[in-house]
């Protein structure tokens, strides 16, 4: 019995975090769109509006405990790589704001997908 | 004291010697030398008086008048000692000293650390950057500290010999408290062992001219009042910080010559710019060079006038040349630093510009301006080196210049020639504030330029996409066709590279044994506006308090249609990332006789930086802002600090790469030096941190040697 019980507050703690990683997405989508959106009007790149796009969805999908959601996130990751390979090359400073803190919310996002599994195990 | 009488004995020696004909005299005509003092003298004359109107005749009695101080004197060397500020009389910031070399230089160590005791209390609080490089003469160190007081301190012990604080208040602390250096005259007409033979001259934050005897500390009675001139004499209203010196006065052929800090960007009706040159004996007005009455003021403005307002000053340290009688003014802006249309003729030929100025006559020998109309406080900050520059197998005496926007010329110092093809480029626009001011074409050296690529959005930086974002859109909303962006102000215009440099006061060090130089530099935007008058209220500065301009923030340019409001540096405002991508800040190594790069690499690790202020600890050079300059040395090292991780390192002159370092107390914004006291080698800074550079305060003083 007590290990069942510790195995369901781990769960509902991995249910929590997944909670948050998925808000904290969609509000770095929402202000990557909004500013994005303001870039593109200004003349300037169109990454940050398609990331931003790209991360509120995920949000959304994550919150909802949909597998979809990290697989749209690592879609956004590989095409910040991608982006930032064809915008500075392998001028590795100029990789520091673009690919450091994606790379920190894919691994989280990582993580949380044995989150998800347990919880999808749980409803069924 | 029996050290009284000295002063007089030595005044009757000068009387005696002048009519002398100089042995240095040169092909100067004996006509247009000033007479200096013009009382006196001339009653022992024993040849009657030129009248000013008089055609030279020839006649070497002419010289009669002329104070034995004008003639070109034997000057101390570097090597031992490290007598001027920039090293040796031509500022090469090169030591001939070699025992510390780059295979020895990993067991550099502490000899001794010694604490000035100025530290800020009260209102300086916030406020230090002290900038400090000493002297050392004999066996002693002489030097500053950030509130003027001087002190004399021993070379291999650390042990104080003297101190003598003239009492700078608070409220005259201008930008920051700042005292980069003093400078020493000895006297030629002097015996060894006199009272005042050899002086420590300085000139303080409440504009003060100083003499001290060198060896005692003791105010040269002769000098002044009391070994004290007032440089407010004539200047007009004294509005505390608004006139303050804080780089060493420069002494050529026994003239002390100084101008000032005046205050950047508060009003039109400022302090004026004038350079003056001062009796380096009595202390009296040998002459001024006040640019907007050059003619009418030379001898000071008549009975109850000041000197004219708002002229571009000299705040930085101008360098001499002894044997020509020049002393060369690297001169910045006029007050109002962001709005043109208002200057005079005199300061739009001025502004900006290296003068050469006759010391002995106080009259303007020739220019070369590096910024035509400048509207983007460009002003001339760097000390420039003299050089016998290698030229069709010649050696041409040349001046070297480095500027802020990162050119460096190299001039005939004889004629203000430049040696190479001067650029002479049209700017990308000439906005819509005063189209017809900002100049169509501004100079560039084809020698060598300190200067990256413009800008472009993908440069733009921050710790995540979230504030390269925010820096992204900034760039898209300013005006910024390129480098020479004319201010504006229905958006903000971008300012690159900005106004820290380039080279800033730090200057650049030669090595005159290797052909190369040595030069630290800035790449760092600014992002500015104009603003209407109307739409501020911003006061005027009259408290010392800290104020726009220097510190970031906002100008109230009174008297001009448009304040300024200034983001220096450039950075996203909560991570406090700067918006442009490293490096910041980086150091080179140009060929001399070509000027072509050597090597170049980013100058400051990361160590005491990243987001949100946080230090990173990493050891990663990233390149930093830095401020402040190098010695080289014989050995084959470049000595710097500078930058904003506080680590002072050696660099492989033929390399680049940092073979030593040492983390300092605060930031190492000062320029080291290196001496020799019985045959052991030193190197000593006074890293005493920068207010607007963050990078903490110390009163340390520190001398570095290899263990005996």
């Amino acid at each position: 019995m007590p290990r069942a019980s510790s195995q369901s507050t781990a769960t509902r703690a991995g249910h929590w975090a997944v909670i948050a990683l998925a808000i904290v997405l969609a509000i770095i989508g929402l202000i990557l769109l909004g500013g994005g959106v303001y870039l593109v009007v200004l003349g300037g790149s169109w990454y940050y509006a398609i990331a931003g796009l790209l991360l509120l969805a995920s949000g959304v999908l994550l919150f909802r405990f949909e597998r979809a959601g990290a697989l749209v996130y690592a879609a956004a990751w590989a095409f910040t790589l991608a982006w930032t390979i064809w915008e500075v090359q392998f001028d590795w400073w100029a990789w520091v704001p673009r690919m450091v803190a994606p790379t920190v919310l894919l691994v989280l996002v990582l993580l949380a997908l044995p989150a998800r599994r347990a919880r999808m195990s749980q409803a069924a | 004291m029996s050290h009284v009488s000295v002063p007089a004995l030595l005044s009757a020696a000068t009387l005696l010697l002048a009519p002398l004909p100089a042995p240095a005299q040169g092909t100067e005509p004996a006509a247009e030398l000033t007479p200096v003092p013009p009382e006196g003298p001339t009653d022992q004359s024993p040849a009657p008086q030129t009248p000013p109107e008089a055609e030279p005749t020839g006649d070497e009695t002419g010289t009669a008048d002329v104070d034995p101080v004008m003639q070109a004197q034997d000057l101390p060397e570097v090597g031992a000692d490290w007598p001027f500020w920039g090293g040796d009389a031509q500022a090469t910031r090169y030591s001939p000293l070699d025992q510390i070399t780059p295979e020895n230089v990993e067991g550099l160590e502490r000899a001794f650390v010694y604490h000035t005791g100025d530290m800020p209390e009260g209102t300086a609080e916030g406020k230090y950057s002290p900038e400090i490089t000493p002297l050392k003469v004999g066996d002693d160190i002489l030097t500053c500290s950030a509130m003027n007081v001087l002190i004399s301190v021993d070379a291999a012990t650390g042990e104080e010999n003297w101190r003598y604080d003239p009492g700078v208040p608070n409220e005259a602390i201008p930008y920051g408290a700042t005292c980069r250096g003093v400078s020493i005259w000895t006297d030629p007409e002097a015996a060894e062992g006199d009272i005042c033979s050899t002086r420590v001259i300085e000139a303080t934050l409440d504009a003060k001219l100083i003499a001290l005897d060198a060896r005692t500390g003791d105010p040269c009675e002769e000098f002044g009042e009391n070994g004290m001139v007032d440089l407010w004499q004539d200047v007009g209203e004294r509005v505390p910080g608004w006139y303050a010196v804080t780089a060493p006065p420069v002494l050529v052929r026994g003239v002390i010559v100084t101008g000032a800090q005046v205050k950047d960007g508060q009003a039109e009706d400022a302090p004026s710019g004038v350079i003056r040159g001062f009796d380096a004996r009595t202390g009296e007005l040998a002459w001024a060079w006040d640019l907007g009455a050059p003619e009418e003021n030379r001898d000071g403005p008549p009975e109850g006038e000041i000197y004219t307002r708002g002229t571009p000053n000299m705040w930085t340290t101008a360098v001499a040349d002894e044997e020509l009688g020049y002393v060369y003014l690297p001169m910045g802006n006029s007050s109002v630093d962001y709005y043109g249309s208002n200057r005079s003729e005199a300061e739009n030929e001025y502004s900006t510009a290296l003068v050469a100025i006759d010391a002995t006559t106080g009259e303007v020998a020739w220019t070369f301006q590096t910024v035509h109309r400048d509207v983007w406080d460009y002003d001339l900050g760097s000390q420039p080196t003299l050089v016998d520059f290698p030229q069709d197998g010649d050696a041409v005496p040349a001046i070297i210049l480095p500027s802020k926007q990162g050119d460096i010329y190299v001039l005939n110092r004889e004629t203000g020639e430049s040696l190479q093809p001067v650029e002479e480029n049209p700017v990308p626009s000439r906005g819509e504030i005063e189209p017809d001011y900002i100049s169509p074409t501004q100079p560039a050296s084809s020698y060598h330029q300190i200067r990256f690529e413009p800008l472009e959005e993908r440069d733009m930086y921050g710790m995540s996409p979230i504030d390269q974002l925010f820096c992204r859109i900034q760039f898209r909303r300013a005006n910024y066709e390129g480098f020479f962006q004319p201010p504006t102000a229905e958006a903000p215009f971008i300012q690159y590279p900005g106004y820290n440099g380039g080279s800033d006061w730090g200057s650049v060090a030669v090595d005159t044994d290797r052909g190369i130089i040595v030069a630290n530099y800035n790449n760092i935007p600014n992002y500015n506006q104009l603003i209407p008058q109307e739409e501020t209220d911003w006061p005027i500065i009259t408290d010392g308090g800290d104020s726009g301009e220097g510190a970031g923030g906002n100008a109230p340019q009174e008297g001009a249609p448009y304040s300024i409001r200034i983001n220096a540096g450039w950075r996203a405002p909560f991570t406090g990332m700067p918006c442009t991508q490293p490096p910041y800040g980086g150091i080179r190594a140009i060929d001399l006789e070509t000027g072509e790069t050597l090597w170049d690499r980013p100058l400051g690790t990361a160590r005491r930086n990243g987001p949100f202020g946080v230090p990173s600890k990493l050891p990663l050079n990233i390149g930093t802002p830095n401020n402040g300059g190098s010695v080289v040395t014989a050995g084959g090292l470049i000595f710097i600090a500078a930058a904003t991780d506080n680590l002072i390192r050696a660099i492989d002159i033929e390399t680049g790469e940092t073979l030593w370092t040492d983390v300092l107390p605060a930031g190492g914004q000062a320029n080291p030096i290196s001496y020799e006291v019985d045959g052991r080698q030193y190197v000593m800074i006074a890293p005493g941190g920068h207010h607007f550079m963050g990078t903490g305060v110390s009163d340390a003083v520190i001398s570095y040697a290899l263990p005996e």
